[in-house]
């Protein structure tokens, strides 16, 4: 080994090192396709509210309403909502605009936008909720998809691990991106730069998720341990106890009053969420939940009951550090705090962890064919998932826009899915052809899924910018020079 | 917002320039150079939690200094001409032929024996250590991943599989039994 012959300060003995980096390159493949599935679909994820404006262009995204509209959307959503079901009403506000209201019982589900006059429109994102979904459980079985997505959390937080101590000379090619050159050393250069000089954001990123995922699983356990498997005690220490039953009939007490009583307690904060239990009856709670601008989630809580006394008044300063880590989680994972600019940056370092995932693989395949041991059906089967997954997420949005109902978009994305890695596996043409063809496909793809976008609904901002942005990146791969080489 | 993360680019953009130059020259050392560097680097994280928040604002100043970051890699790019690939500087994995057993062992000690004794560490911390139960349920729960992930890297890369065995078991064992004894009261 070369390496070891510079004179080096590295912890870790060159002999270590590549035991280490065996370990890398061992986990790495193991979980490659899902950690890059699971990267792709949360760098999408992180844009999934915008990417619900561009699938339902028609409902409302409102900025602001006053306390009366919010009040009469609530009346309709209780109308059409059964008994026991609890309402979720998101407020709007300039940086992250639309009103929602959620309705959700272990029976049943339903989602609206609201107006500023208080009108439901229902939502039908059929593309946005295919991403969540997808990225969160795999579409798998709740359980054993949060599991397998944990799972990936973890082995990525453990290959950056070992990857930055398999990485002597970390400081010394910090800056160093060879392109052009050797296939291995430019997909080196690409893993090694955007996988160091991400690795704060990455580090983050892989932990909160390996945790959401996991969670489940942690809490059953602990459950098992310490309380003869009753995971509602564990819940509860975070969550509020339900109110004594009481199923006599009771109206909702005023809900401008409780909002003035609520911002008048938590001065400074703005009225982010309220959520609304047992509408109608005696053991009604409203809670109504407030958000600081300089705080990462909303810690500002009132809640009141059906007579529109208080029943629990928390500020930031009530909150214990472990319900204030518990709360930030999901936004620090997800990256919806902080509007469009912190949404682009997450998307930017998502996109360059799913090339950090592809190039680790692909460094794997080239050393073997440096050293006469190629794989082309494997070096096929990547390609396929690599270029393939893109493409097939394209197709489900084109499917998601023609076809707004329904599992439409599951299956396509599962069938094609299903036929690129049947296709590749099976087939023999070089790998690096099947790419390019791949990578021609998703151009065309994403040009045609703008412009039928454009062309089929009426636009709004947020839209607009989707379909511009799918223009110019399908028109600029289209264009770029490889397209115009004949296939090696 | 708009202009921390403006900001949080333009300063890792500057960082990683000081730090480029001074690790570029190979034929001294740069210490001054490599100090500025960190020290932007690190101001833009600490602008980041006076402006906007502290955990808001960090989360920002890492994300947009890694941007700023990879815009320096990206903009000191070389472009080669294609050709063979030659020996590399970097490191080689190890390689030779492995017994199916070590293979199946070191999928256990990595996978579901990684995963227990990363549990056992994580219970224990949720019911010894001080505190609020919640705080500790939580500092557990993000301790379980960590570990585990640990756990993974050390498994795979150590030869002596045995005594990865014997450490995960015990750890599993001990940390679970002090768990039950503990209980979170």
């Amino acid at each position: 080994m070369t390496g070891a012959k510079a004179k080096s300060r590295w912890p870790l003995s060159p002999a270590m090192v590549r035991a280490v980096l065996s370990g890398h390159g061992i986990l790495g493949l193991a979980f490659a396709a899902v950690i890059y599935l699971v990267c792709l679909s949360g760098t999408l994820a992180v844009f999934v509210h915008d990417l619900e404006r561009w699938e339902q262009p028609a409902a409302p995204a409102i900025t602001h309403i006053d306390d009366a509209a919010m009040k009469r959307a609530l009346d309709t959503a209780r109308q059409k909502a059964p008994a026991g079901t609890t309402l979720y009403a998101s407020l709007p506000s300039s940086d992250e605009p639309g009103a929602t209201i959620i309705a959700y019982s272990p029976k049943f589900e339903r989602e609206w936008s609201v107006d500023a006059q208080g009108a439901l429109t229902e939502k039908a994102t059929t593309f946005s909720e295919f991403i969540l979904n997808l990225h969160i459980a795999l579409h798998l079985p709740r359980r054993w998809g949060e599991f397998i997505v944990g799972l990936a959390g973890v082995a990525l937080l453990s290959s950056l691990v070992s990857g930055i101590l398999a990485h002597p000379r970390v400081l010394k090619d910090a800056f160093h991106l060879r392109l052009g050159g050797s296939r291995r050393l430019q997909e080196a250069d690409l893993h090694n730069r955007l996988g160091i000089w991400a690795l704060p954001f990455h580090v983050v990123i892989a932990l909160t998720g390996a945790l959401l995922g996991l969670s489940t699983l942690i809490v059953g356990v602990l459950a098992l341990l310490l309380y003869r498997g009753d995971t509602a005690k564990v819940y509860g220490l975070f969550i509020d106890a339900p109110l004594a039953v009481n199923a006599t009939h009771a109206p909702l007490p005023s809900l401008t009053a409780l909002l003035a009583e609520a911002r008048r307690r938590a001065p400074g904060a703005e009225a982010h969420q309220l959520i609304i239990e047992n509408a109608g009856r005696a053991d009604a709670r409203i809670t109504i939940k407030s958000e600081r601008e300089r705080l990462l989630v909303p810690q500002d809580t009132t809640s009141f009951d059906a007579a529109g006394r208080v029943l629990k008044d928390q500020h930031p300063r009530d909150l214990v550090a472990g319900t204030r880590i518990l709360g930030g989680i999901g936004q620090l994972h997800f990256g919806w705090y902080g509007g469009v600019p912190v949404r682009i940056l997450y998307g930017l370092l998502g996109l360059a962890l799913c090339v950090v995932t592809s190039s680790g693989v692909t460094i794997w395949l080239a050393r073997r064919r440096d050293k006469g041991r190629a794989v082309p059906q494997w070096e096929r089967l990547w390609a396929a998932v690599a270029w393939g997954q893109p493409l097939a997420l394209a197709l489900a949005a084109l499917v998601a826009i023609i076809v707004p109902a329904g599992e439409a978009v599951l299956w396509v994305w599962l069938g094609a899915t299903v036929v690129l890695l049947l296709g590749f596996g099976a087939l023999r043409f070089p790998a690096t052809a099947g790419a390019r063809g791949m990578r021609l496909a998703l151009a065309v793809a994403l040009v045609v899924l703008g412009t039928f976008h454009l062309a089929a609904s009426p636009t709004n901002p947020t839209g607009l910018g989707i379909d511009i942005m799918l223009l110019i990146v399908g028109a600029a791969s289209l264009l770029a020079r490889k397209y115009l080489r004949p296939l090696a | 917002m708009l202009a921390m993360v403006l900001a949080g680019v333009a300063g890792g953009a500057g960082g990683a320039a000081l730090l480029r130059r001074a690790w570029t020259d190979r034929a001294r050392t740069r210490p001054l150079l490599v100090a500025a560097g960190w020290l932007m680097l690190t101001a833009i994280v600490l602008i980041g939690a006076w402006t906007i928040g502290p955990v808001k604002g960090v989360a920002v100043a890492i994300a947009a200094v890694s941007v700023g970051v990879l815009g320096v890699v990206a903009r000191g790019r070389v472009v080669r001409s294609a050709r063979a690939a030659r020996d590399s500087l970097a490191p080689e994995p190890l390689e030779g032929p492995s017994r199916a057993w070590r293979g199946v062992l070191k999928f256990l000690l990595a996978g579901p024996l990684g995963m227990t004794a990363a549990m056992g560490i994580a219970f224990c911390y949720a019911t010894w250590a001080p505190g609020d139960p919640r705080t500790r349920i939580i500092i557990g729960g993000l301790l379980m991943p960590l570990a585990w992930a640990l756990a993974m890297t050390w498994t795979l890369a150590d030869q002596r599989l045995l005594r990865a065995l014997a450490v995960l078991v015990g750890t599993t064992v001990a940390g679970f039994a002090l768990a039950a004894m503990r209980g979170l009261a």
